[in-house]
């Protein structure tokens, strides 16, 4: 569409009002400069300049105090956060944890679920609304229920062991067990996120076919078999938009871990983005705040830009 | 969608399920539906267990939340608890601070992205979709990615711990996903109404505000809700940049309450449905948009 686009031209004046209606179609960037400029302007101060600000930093130390010196130190933060921090490499890890665990769990839940309820059933849509209420709620409010949940001395465990005569449930530390805390929040993250997929889902099973899928059951299909043949690949475009907004959410977990263990204990639960914060803010090392800040930023476009350019393809062709 | 927790609502208006599905002929049928429907009403049984337990333990005296199993009802509900976690926690403060920088943030972020996404989709100019592209890329990116300048960037311009100081960084961070969904929506628009407004002689800025806005309002409605619960939600932008008490939104004042009363379990349950309530009146409101989700964009691509 733009190689046909003549160069930027000045905004047609009134005086040639006769070829308007042919070239207002084209106006050129400054006609929609206007338009544009409080949105770019935003955008460069808030978003490009310190995304572009905190890869700058990543190669100096600095405490972050003003006035205080920023000494260039080339690619020392990077060696620093990968061979000397051993925080990093838990917080790498348990990111890529949370990463794959979200793409199986609440991926799955929520398509099973979108299955079950796309059929005409007495209740669907309350069904539907308290799968989906957490996912409206702050996180941090999720957190604090959680946390409240899993209270070691009055918590939801503790009652289901006394009531089911379990002593080993009462026993556990659901956010005191460094080897567990994780996993106890991201069960909080299931719960919160699997309606919300539930409901792509959803919309993505408006596109599938009903003749598509009687023809098949005429033919003798079984439900799974119309499932993988028939429903399946019509969800493949609403799969591969939940899948990268898992991965996101899922890269940038923060508020339910600050609410629930703030990345504790000893470390167990802290997550890139949250030890990138916390070296900047809490332990004023801003260079190496800002390097763990970058390598995500670099991971986030590692997966984002392809998908981007896809996307972009997928409109061309059709 | 830097700014939100909210998710993208799904694109198409959510038919109410497929038409005419046959009536089973044999009883097996039945029974498969029957159970379904169990394991369905068990699902949701589970899912509400945080939500009961909460509602619940805000409405115990200390006594009852010592004493009593988790999950017998507060037979007499102890309403001080909600006083108390308004006094203490100073909740009417930092609702009115939510309130505020909502209401600034979320219609005014929304009218410049529909500015910005008229004018990538509706005027020509060169490098348009690159343009779009990396705009887009602004709603993926982490908001922790930025965060650290961010604060350096408010903290020179003198207003940390201001109304302003967060709202600007909010509209900007709202803008990438705002811009984009907007996009989608005014390129269906048929071009034929343009044409015929030009002829008429209407400009760019009469197109705007009297075609493509007016024609859009659905989508805008849509956003604007979903805005309000991002910018009602959002943590990590204002624990940062929110650095005085009193300039405190709703998260932060949870937050502060619960590491300040940790073992006020009532209090603080009930300081947490209150910090919701906004946002679930929000929600049962205008429920359509959330999960009939009323508004294009994410899954059609």
């Amino acid at each position: 569409m733009t190689s046909t686009t003549a160069p930027p031209r000045r905004a047609s004046r009134p005086a040639v009002a006769g070829r308007r209606t042919r070239r207002l179609a084209r106006t050129g960037f400054i006609a929609a400069l206007p338009f544009l400029a409080p949105a770019l302007a935003a955008y460069l101060v808030f978003v490009v300049g310190p995304t572009v600000e905190s890869i700058r930093l990543s190669f100096f130390e600095w405490s972050g105090f003003q006035g205080a010196p920023q000494e260039f130190v080339g690619v020392k933060n990077y060696v620093r956060i990968f061979t000397q921090d051993p925080v990093f490499w838990t917080a790498f890890s348990n990111t890529l944890v949370w990463v794959v665990l979200s793409l199986f769990i609440p991926l799955g839940l929520g398509l099973v679920l979108a299955l079950a309820l796309n059929r005409p059933l007495f209740g669907r849509n309350v069904f539907r609304s308290m799968f989906y209420i957490p996912g409206v709620l702050a996180p941090i409010a999720i957190a604090n229920m959680w946390r409240w949940m899993y209270n070691p001395n009055y918590g939801v465990g503790v009652t289901l062991a006394e009531l089911f005569n379990l002593p080993w449930l009462a026993e556990i530390q659901w956010l005191g067990d460094k080897n567990l805390a994780l996993y106890s929040i991201f069960a909080a993250f299931v719960w919160q996120i699997a309606g919300t997929n539930m409901v792509l889902f959803l919309a993505g099973l408006q596109s599938v076919s009903p003749e598509h899928v009687e023809a098949a059951r005429l033919d003798g299909a079984n439900a799974w078999q119309v499932f993988w043949n028939v429903t399946f690949p019509a969800l493949r475009p609403t799969t591969v938009v939940v899948l990268v907004l898992t991965i996101i959410n899922s890269i940038k977990v923060f508020d339910l871990i600050v609410g629930m263990t703030g990345g504790g204990p000893a470390q167990g639960t802290q997550v890139l983005a949250l030890w990138s914060f916390q070296q900047s803010f809490t332990n004023h090392e801003y260079g190496m705040g800002n390097a763990i800040a970058t390598v995500l930023l670099v991971i986030t476009l590692l997966i984002v830009v392809p998908y981007m350019v896809w996307t972009a393809r997928q409109e061309k062709n059709s | 969608m830097s700014l939100s927790t909210v998710p993208p609502a799904a694109a198409v208006a959510l038919e109410p399920g497929r038409p005419g599905l046959r009536r089973s002929r044999g009883g097996s049928k039945d029974y498969v539906r029957i159970g379904l429907w169990i394991a369905l009403l068990l699902a949701v049984l589970i899912w509400s267990v945080p939500l009961v337990f909460m509602i619940f333990t805000s409405l115990k005296s200390e006594a009852d939340i010592f004493g009593t199993p988790a999950f017998v009802p507060p037979w007499s509900p102890e309403w001080g608890n909600y006083v108390e976690a308004i006094d203490r926690g100073n909740l009417l403060g930092a609702g009115a601070n939510s309130l505020i920088i909502a209401m600034f943030k979320v219609p005014i972020g929304l009218f410049i992205s529909a500015a910005a996404a008229f004018a990538l989709s509706r005027l020509r100019f060169k490098r348009q979709r690159l343009l779009m592209g990396v705009i887009a890329l602004g709603a993926m990116v982490p908001i922790q990615v930025a965060i650290a300048p961010l604060f350096q960037v408010i903290m020179g311009l003198n207003l940390l711990s201001t109304h302003l100081g967060i709202i600007l960084p909010y509209i900007a961070f709202g803008l990438p996903y705002q811009t984009f969904i907007l996009y989608g929506f005014f390129r269906q628009i048929p071009e034929e109404i343009d044409e015929s407004a030009r002829m008429d002689g209407a400009g760019n800025w009469r197109l705007f505000f009297q075609i493509i806005l007016p024609l859009s309002k659905p989508a805008l409605a849509a956003l604007f809700i979903l805005d309000f619960v991002s910018t009602w939600n959002e943590y990590s932008i204002a624990l940062a940049l929110l650095q005085s008490q009193e300039s405190w939104t709703i998260p932060l004042a949870l937050q502060g309450f619960q590491s300040q009363f940790t073992s006020s379990y009532g209090p603080l349950n009930a300081f947490t449905i209150m910090s919701v309530f906004p946002v679930l009146i929000v929600y049962l409101m205008f429920q359509r948009y959330f999960v009939e989700g009323a508004f294009a964009g994410a899954v059609k691509g």
